[in-house]
């Protein structure tokens, strides 16, 4: 349940950020959940929305951005989709040298008025 | 970052200061202390287009800032702090009930005479683990995280200063009973150990592989255990070694002590 501190760091973030822009409205706000960020986007949203009320994002729509997750196998030399943490190279079958993709959770941009 | 994981009481974190339960009135020490600067140099902060003719015309403002930014930014600070002041800071994580304190206790009774120990105790309720280190000889400080399911690196500051840890000493974290939201969190620790015990099951670095890919040692507790349960110890280590080859264990028992000084060893090597 993370997801709900996240959340509030969004609120936060959100406040501090209008404020630098002297705007007192944020209309839209666009975040980025990686499918590898340990973050569950659902959740997450369902947080967010649950606890903008009375903020700055009281009225603002949610855009949430879902990043698929990838994954690099230097064996292979190949890169493949990570639906999961546990997803594995389909051709050795082994985990991934990296994750080259899916950790994002950022605040990717506010539509402010 | 905040401990209204669950709930929305955003003011349930309680830092007590190694005071006992007691009758008698106490303060609680609620060093809600806000004044944290924002330091943050949000150096891309763009404007990607203004409609500026008009007056409350809308823009957008690029941010691209990672969500986790503050916590991590703090982790730093702290983790540095720990290196100016010879501090081993170590971040005990694990489910509920694994063993954690019951380790914790063992390590300070065979250590202390030769080093220098002080604990972080992190639990939703109660000061009943710090009450425990305390007895066992290491002073200790007691987060309450209230509806909280993690520590982060704000807590861990406020209760670093207060602890007044001496240089060359081991700073042990004992997080939330928790596999799942410690992992997210940076708390400035040199090394994360992650605690299993063999009544938990050997699946559980699949379950939770996040924990276990962001740890550096895996302590296997409850040995003494073996003979009971059906624990595959191969098993597990192999797993977990497949989501982190770089992952070390060690097998403990701390009620009997088995593959205890192994742990001590591995204390020391840790500069």
């Amino acid at each position: 349940m993370h997801e709900f501190s996240m959340a509030i760091e969004v609120i936060n973030l959100a406040q501090r950020e209008a404020g630098k822009n002297s705007a007192s409205v944020i209309q839209e706000i666009t975040i980025e959940v990686g499918d590898l960020s340990g973050v569950e986007a659902d959740a997450f949203e369902t947080a967010l929305e649950m606890l903008v009320k009375g903020s700055i994002l009281e009225s603002a729509a949610i855009s949430i951005i879902r990043t698929s997750g990838k994954g690099r196998c230097n064996s292979c030399n190949i890169e493949f989709e990570m639906n999961h943490r546990m997803a594995t190279c389909p051709k050795c079958q082994c985990f991934p040298s990296e994750i080259s993709g899916g950790e994002e959770f950022r605040v990717v941009s506010l539509m402010v008025d | 970052m905040c401990d209204t994981c669950g709930c929305g009481d955003s003011n349930g974190i309680k830092i007590h200061d190694r005071q006992p339960i007691s009758d008698h009135p106490h303060s609680h020490d609620h060093d809600h202390d806000h004044a944290h600067p924002h330091t943050h140099s949000h150096s891309h902060d763009s404007v990607l287009f203004t409609h500026s003719h008009d007056r409350g015309a809308k823009k957008v403002i690029s941010l691209n800032v990672d969500i986790l930014s503050d916590n991590n930014r703090l982790a730093q600070i702290n983790r540095k702090s720990f290196e100016a002041n010879h501090v081993l800071c170590l971040n005990l994580v694990s489910s509920p009930g694994s063993g954690k304190t019951s380790l914790l206790e063992k390590t300070i009774k065979a250590l202390i005479r030769s080093r220098k120990i002080f604990v972080i105790e992190g639990d939703q309720q109660t000061l009943l683990d710090a009450d425990r280190i305390e007895k066992s000889g290491a002073p200790a400080i007691q987060i309450n995280t209230g509806s909280g399911c993690h520590l982060d690196a704000r807590m861990v500051d406020s209760a670093f200063k207060k602890l007044d840890v001496k240089p060359g000493s081991i700073l042990f974290i004992e997080n939330v009973g928790n596999l799942v939201c410690p992992a997210l969190f940076d708390l400035g620790e040199f090394k994360r150990v992650v605690v299993i015990s063999v009544t938990e099951g050997e699946d559980k670095p699949l379950k939770y592989p996040y924990m276990f890919q962001t740890s550096h040692l895996c302590l296997i507790n409850k040995s003494d255990l073996l003979p009971y349960v059906d624990f595959n110890t191969d098993k597990t280590i192999e797993y977990a070694r497949s989501l982190n080859p770089n992952l070390e264990f060690i097998i403990v028992s701390a009620k009997t002590g088995e593959g205890m000084d192994l742990w001590y060893e591995w204390l020391a090597r840790q500069k």
